[in-house]
């Protein structure tokens, strides 16, 4: 049985895209209120193992999977889970900044009504919760009727925190969230992530070793589908224990 | 990139070593000067000191660029790390030579109160630990610099018995004491060299396998 203090754990996880052997045998653990960072090079499996982590593979049609991911001890891909549960419990925010064409309030409520939220007041509250829980809440609070399209990037990316953020979740899976970003967004961004594990776990998939440097606390780098080396982020930059890992962060790679 | 990076990276490393050999080349000839009463000799390690200062500071500079444009990660972070370091030790290397060197221009205008071999011994002894030392940092051979803690306390040993010696001379004859205070402070200046090649050394071992180590 998993210790309480890991919420996600996976154990000799595979995936299938087709014939493409994507994911081999990962077994990790993501400690509550932590940031855990996943490096690689592209194509390595980094955002697939994250996106197994709230089933959002489920969605890809020739997708199989093997082995066990426990989020607080319940094996998720169990028949009996509810996806929907599970999704709301492990929220996502992705690469690109995707909010709704709705108004910066509708984007941050749109969650809780989804789950019968619909008392204006209690909304109002979450709206202004989640928006200060993402840093964005003094920056947009005399306009929150205007159209969240009309943001700038780094703002509709927090929005996008603020929105995971309303249905109170436990993890923040973060794939890439400032790829598309300008460094004073990042930031912001980065800020936030510190800010964000008091309360949250959260699971963060990034291209910039230097970012994963910054906000981690634990890092692993994941190649060819399988996890090289996972363990505390300081060890992983100043002293890796594997030799690719080695290889992969100075650069000398192939 | 990655590979202008370790281009500059191994130029860098070059230069330290020829720091190295500029700083213990100082402190030989130094000792030399002394042994040999060479007033020559002395002046040319005294006029080393700028040379020795600037390449300290070059190298910082250069290390320094590297870091900020590169914010290396794992061994090459490290071998920066040690670089850093490795500079101050040198510099003080040759700080020390050009000291020794300037008390030897004092000693010069007399005869040794004795033959030196105790000093020229200690001398020999911390320019090898120097060499192994630099050489470690060159080729990550780690063995060359296993016995240096050994090495070290056959230092103190040496140091220890030039202060009595020199106690000894002072009691016969005060008018020795001043000289002898000389030779006192050279084995201590020497001495301070084996401890900063032992620094070099733990920096080179944490540079080579990311582990701190303390020669004690």
């Amino acid at each position: 049985m998993p210790e309480n203090n890991y919420v996600i754990e996976t154990e000799e996880l595979n995936l299938w895209y087709g014939e493409n052997h994507v994911l081999r045998d990962i077994c990790m653990k993501v400690m509550k209120n932590r940031v855990t960072a996943l490096i690689g090079p592209s194509g390595c499996g980094k955002s697939t193992l994250i996106r197994c982590f709230n089933r959002m593979n489920d969605i890809i049609g020739n997708c199989r999977i093997k082995g066990k991911v426990f989020f607080n001890g319940k094996d998720i891909y169990n028949p009996n889970t509810d996806v929907v549960t599970i999704r709301k419990k492990i929220g996502m925010v992705f690469q690109k900044p995707n909010p709704f064409p709705k108004s910066i309030y509708e984007n941050v409520a749109y969650g809780p009504r989804v789950h019968g939220i619909n008392d204006r007041e209690t909304l109002d509250r979450i709206v202004e919760k989640s928006l200060k829980a993402a840093a964005l809440w003094d920056e947009v609070k005399d306009r929150l009727d205007i159209s969240a399209m009309s943001l700038s990037g780094g703002q509709q990316q927090r929005l996008c925190i603020a929105r995971a953020l309303a249905i109170e979740p436990e993890v923040l899976l973060m794939d890439e969230p400032c790829s598309s970003l300008d460094p004073i967004a990042t930031t912001k961004i980065e800020d936030l992530i510190n800010d964000l594990k008091k309360k949250y776990t959260v699971v963060i998939v990034t291209h910039s070793m230097q970012q994963a440097a910054r906000v981690s606390d634990y890092t692993g780098f994941l190649y060819l589908g399988q996890m090289i080396e996972f363990g505390p982020t300081k060890q992983i930059f100043e002293n890796p224990q594997e030799e690719l890992t080695e290889k992969y962060i100075t650069g000398r790679f192939g | 990139m990655v590979e202008k990076f370790h281009a500059e990276l191994n130029a860098l490393k070059k230069e330290v070593l020829e720091m190295g050999d500029l700083a213990r080349d100082m402190l030989q000839k130094s000792v030399e000067s002394l042994k040999k009463r060479d007033i020559e000799m002395a002046g040319q390690v005294i006029s080393k000191k700028s040379a020795i200062i600037d390449m300290d500071d070059d190298i910082e500079q250069r290390a320094l660029t590297l870091l900020t444009l590169y914010q290396p990660m794992a061994k090459d972070m490290r071998t920066i790390a040690c670089i850093l370091k490795m500079i101050t030790y040198l510099t003080r290397i040759g700080r020390y030579g050009k000291d020794i060197a300037n008390l030897a221009r004092e000693l010069s205008t007399q005869p040794h109160i004795a033959k030196l071999v105790s000093i020229p011994y200690m001398c020999d002894i911390v320019c090898e630990m120097i060499e192994d030392a630099l050489k470690a940092f060159e080729t990550e051979d780690l063995s060359l610099v296993q016995d240096f803690s050994e090495r070290d306390d056959t230092l103190d040993t040496l140091r220890y018995s030039i202060f009595r010696e020199c106690l000894t001379y002072m009691m016969e004859d005060p008018k020795n004491i001043t000289r002898c205070a000389h030779y006192m402070m050279i084995a201590r200046y020497l001495e301070r060299c084996g401890d900063h090649a032992c620094k070099i050394a733990e920096k080179v071992h944490y540079m080579v396998t990311g582990e701190r180590i303390e020669i004690k």
